[in-house]
C-alpha cells in the first residue's frame, strides 16, 4: 500500500497532447474513480501509473520514491483490464498463486494467501477448476485476485473492468470491490465512462475532459456543485439545466427578464458570460407563480414516465429544461411554473463555477 | 412469395461444385471398380478386384504410405519449431524487423520445382558444393543415393521450402495476440520463459493447430520435390503414396488400379487427419473436462 503522487505530469502522443500538465495525489487506501468521456485521457492516466506509458514530462512517486523510469513489472501495482486476463491452461488455484510463484514466495505462505483471497472473492469452490472454463465475471475476479494476493501492491488499477460483465453481476462485483477495499485498505483506482458505476463505487471521483482534470470530489460534491458546466452536463441523469443569464444585482441574476436569487456574490462578474445551472432534481413544478423561491414560466412539451419518477421535458426562457417530479403529481399540459431555491443554483462565469463564499 | 428462383442463383455454384468435386470423386470410385489399363481402356466392371490386390499383394503401396507419414510428420514438426522460432525472433521490435520478415519469406516465393533442381545440384554427390566443402574433411556423403541419407535430403529441402509458410501463419497469429495478456504477466512478475509457457504458447494453440493441419495436408501431397530430387529412389526409399500412384496411373496407365489406390488414400487421409486433429487439440489445449 502506498501513497501515489504525480508531479507535473504531462503526456503527448506525437503532436497530440493527451494529458495537460497536472499534479495529483492518490491517498493510501482510497477508493477512486476516474470518469470521463471516451478519449479524455483517463486510460493514458492509468497507463502512466502502471508504467505502460512513460509520461513526456513529470515524475511519479510511490511513497516518495521516484519510480518514473521503472518498468511495469518493477512497480508494485496490479492492473485489471477491460477483458479478463487469465492463464487458461492453469487451475484457478495456480492462477491466483502465479504472482507469488514468480516472486519465489515460500509455498506455505502462498497456500495461506491464495486461500484467503479465494475466500474473499468467493472462489473457494472453483479453486481446482481449469480457469478457462469459468464465466467472464469469475475470470475477472481471478484477474483481481492476482492483484490482491501480493502484499506489496501499491494500488490496484482497473480499466473499465466491468464492461464485459452482465448488469446484475456488475452490481455484485462492485459491492465486492468495495468490501475488498474496506478489508485490505488497498488503493483502488477505477477508470470508467459510466457515471453510475463511478458514483456507486468511489469515495472520490476525478472527472476528466479533453486531457484535463476538471474536478475531483465526492459523488455528492460533483452532483451539488459541479465546478464546470461540463461536469454538470456529464454527471447526473438527466444533465444539469443551464440557462444564459446576466447580472442584475450582487446576489441576483437576470434570466430572460426574470430576477433569480443566487447565493454567490456576482460583483465583478458582470463582463463575463454568465450561466445559471439547476439540477432537474431541485426544481418543482406548480400551476401558479406564487412562491418564495425563484420562479420561471415553464412550458410542458413531453412527460416520460420512468416508473419511480416522471421526467417532464419542457421549455423555460427558451431553453429545453428537464424536471424530475414525483410520479403521482398531476402535470397539466401547457403552461406551468418551475420553482427552485437559491441554495441549489450554481452560477457559472465562462463555464466555471463562481464559488459561494 | 415463391422462392423458386433462388435455385437459379445457386445453380452456377452447384454446377462448378459438381464439375470439380463431386463428379471426380464418383468417377474415381467407379473407375476403381474397372480394369481400365493401356491394353483394354474402358469402364468395364471387375468388382473389388483392384481393392483385393491393393490390400493383399501390394506392400509397396503401404510402405510408401508409412514413408509419407514419416516425411510429413517430420517435416511439419521441424517447420513448426523453426517457423515459431523465427516468428518469435521478429515479432517484437528488433533491428531491421521488416527486412528479416521479408527475408524469411523468400523460399516461399520461389518455384518449388526450380528450387529442387537447384538443391539437387547443391547436393550432387561429385559436383555439388556441399560435398566439395565436406571433402576438405574427407567426407563425401551420398546425399541422393544412400537410402537413409536421401530421406534426410528430402526433409531438408521440404523444410527449407515450407518453413516460411509456417512462419507467416505463426507471425500473423503472434501479431494478433492481445497485449493485455502480456502486460498482466509482466505485472505478475513472469519472466520471458514463464510468459512463453503460460501466455504465448496457450494463446497460440488454435493458430498452431490450424497451421499444422494446413501444412500436414500440403505435406501429404509431396510430389514435385521427390520427382525432381530422387524420383523415389534409390530403389523405393523416398517413394511416397502420391508418387507411387503417379507411377501406376500415369506411367503404367493402370487407371483402374490407381483409382482404387487414390480412393483408399483419400479415406486413410481423412481418418488419420481426424485422429491427428484430436491429438493436436489434446496436446495444445488439454483435455476437455
Amino acid at each position: 500500500m502506498a501513497r501515489i503522487d504525480l508531479e507535473g505530469v504531462q503526456h503527448s502522443y506525437g503532436n497530440v497532447e493527451a494529458l495537460e500538465k497536472f499534479d495529483l495525489t492518490w491517498n493510501d487506501g482510497g477508493r477512486y474513480a476516474i470518469l470521463g468521456p471516451s478519449g479524455c485521457g483517463k486510460t493514458t492516466m492509468l497507463n502512466i501509473m502502471s508504467g505502460i506509458i512513460k509520461p513526456t514530462q513529470g515524475r511519479i512517486l510511490f511513497d516518495g520514491n521516484d519510480i518514473t523510469n521503472l518498468q511495469t513489472a518493477d512497480r508494485n501495482i496490479a492492473q485489471v483490464f477491460q477483458f479478463p486476463v487469465i492463464y487458461g491452461t492453469m487451475r484457478v488455484w495456480d492462477n491466483l498463486a502465479f504472482p507469488l510463484v514468480c516472486r519465489n514466495v515460500p509455498s506455505d505462505q502462498i497456500k495461506t494467501k491464495v486461500e484467503e483471497v479465494a475466500n474473499t472473492l468467493s472462489l473457494t469452490h472453483l479453486l481446482d477448476r481449469k480457469a478457462n472454463k469459468l464465466t467472464a465475471d469469475q475470470k475477472q475476479l481471478i484477474s483481481l485476485g492476482r492483484g490482491l494476493v501480493r502484499d506489496d501492491v501499491a494500488a490496484v488499477l482497473m480499466d473499465e473492468p466491468l464492461t464485459v460483465i452482465d448488469p446484475d453481476l456488475k452490481f455484485r462485483l462492485r459491492r465486492k470491490l468495495k468490501e475488498i477495499n474496506e478489508q485490505y485498505r488497498t488503493t483502488l483506482i477505477y477508470v470508467t465512462h459510466d457515471q453510475n458505476e463511478a458514483m456507486t463505487f468511489a469515495e472520490q471521483i476525478m472527472v476528466m475532459d479533453k486531457g484535463r482534470i476538471v474536478q475531483m470530489g465526492t459523488p455528492g460534491e460533483l452532483f451539488d456543485r459541479p465546478s464546470t458546466t461540463f461536469v454538470g452536463y456529464f454527471i447526473g441523469a438527466p444533465a444539469m439545466n443551464v440557462f444564459p443569464a446576466t447580472v442584475k444585482q450582487d446576489h441576483q441574476l437576470d434570466v430572460a427578464g426574470t430576477a433569480i436569487d443566487v447565493e454567490p456574490n456576482l460583483q465583478g462578474a458582470a463582463s463575463e458570460t454568465l450561466k445559471l445551472g439547476i439540477r432537474a432534481e431541485h426544481i418543482s413544478l406548480q400551476d401558479d407563480p406564487k412562491s418564495n423561491d425563484n420562479c420561471l414560466p415553464f412550458h410542458v412539451d413531453r412527460i416520460d414516465d420512468f416508473g419511480n419518477y416522471k421526467l417532464v421535458v419542457g421549455k423555460a426562457s427558451g431553453q429545453i429544461t428537464k424536471v424530475k417530479v414525483d410520479r403521482n403529481q398531476p402535470i397539466a399540459s401547457g403552461e406551468m411554473f418551475m420553482t427552485f431555491k437559491a441554495k441549489n443554483c450554481c452560477v457559472y462565469a465562462n463555464d466555471r463555477l463562481i464559488s459561494t463564499s | 412469395m415463391r422462392y423458386g428462383h433462388k435455385y437459379v442463383f445457386l445453380l452456377p455454384g452447384l454446377l462448378v461444385l459438381i464439375a470439380i468435386l463431386i463428379f471426380p470423386v464418383i468417377f474415381t470410385v467407379r473407375l476403381s471398380l474397372s480394369g481400365w489399363n493401356s491394353y483394354n481402356p474402358g469402364l468395364d466392371f471387375v468388382g473389388i478386384k483392384n481393392y483385393v490386390r491393393l490390400f493383399t499383394s501390394d506392400p509397396r503401396f503401404w510402405e510408401a504410405f508409412s514413408r509419407l507419414a514419416f516425411f510429413s510428420l517430420t517435416t511439419v514438426f521441424l517447420q513448426y519449431i523453426l517457423g515459431f522460432g523465427l516468428a518469435l525472433l521478429v515479432w517484437r521490435d528488433v533491428l531491421f524487423k521488416r527486412f528479416f520478415r521479408v527475408l524469411f519469406l523468400i523460399p516461399m516465393m520461389t518455384t518449388p520445382v526450380i528450387m529442387t533442381v537447384i538443391w539437387k545440384t547443391v547436393f550432387h554427390e561429385s559436383l555439388g558444393p556441399v560435398n566439395d566443402f565436406l571433402s576438405m574433411f574427407g567426407l563425401t556423403p551420398l546425399w541422393l543415393s544412400d537410402p537413409m541419407l536421401s530421406k534426410v535430403t528430402v526433409i531438408i529441402v521440404e523444410v527449407w521450402q515450407w518453413t516460411p509458410f509456417m512462419f507467416l501463419l505463426l507471425l500473423a497469429g503472434l501479431l494478433s495476440l492481445p497485449k493485455e495478456a502480456f502486460l498482466a504477466a509482466s505485472i505478475d512478475g513472469a519472466g520471458p520463459l514463464r510468459k512463453f509457457i503460460y501466455v504465448t504458447f496457450p494463446l497460440m494453440a488454435p493458430i498452431s493447430i490450424g497451421a499444422i493441419i494446413i501444412r500436414l495436408i500440403e505435406a501429404s501431397k509431396i510430389m514435385d520435390t521427390i520427382y525432381v530430387l530422387t524420383s523415389g529412389g534409390p530403389g523405393t526409399s523416398t517413394e511416397t503414396t502420391s508418387f507411387y500412384i503417379f507411377i501406376k496411373g500415369l506411367r503404367e496407365f493402370q487407371m483402374g488400379y490407381s483409382a482404387a489406390m487414390s480412393f483408399t488414400y483419400l479415406i486413410v487421409m481423412i481418418l488419420s487427419l481426424t485422429v491427428i486433429v484430436n491429438i493436436l487439440i489434446r496436446v495444445f489445449i488439454g483435455r476437455n473436462d
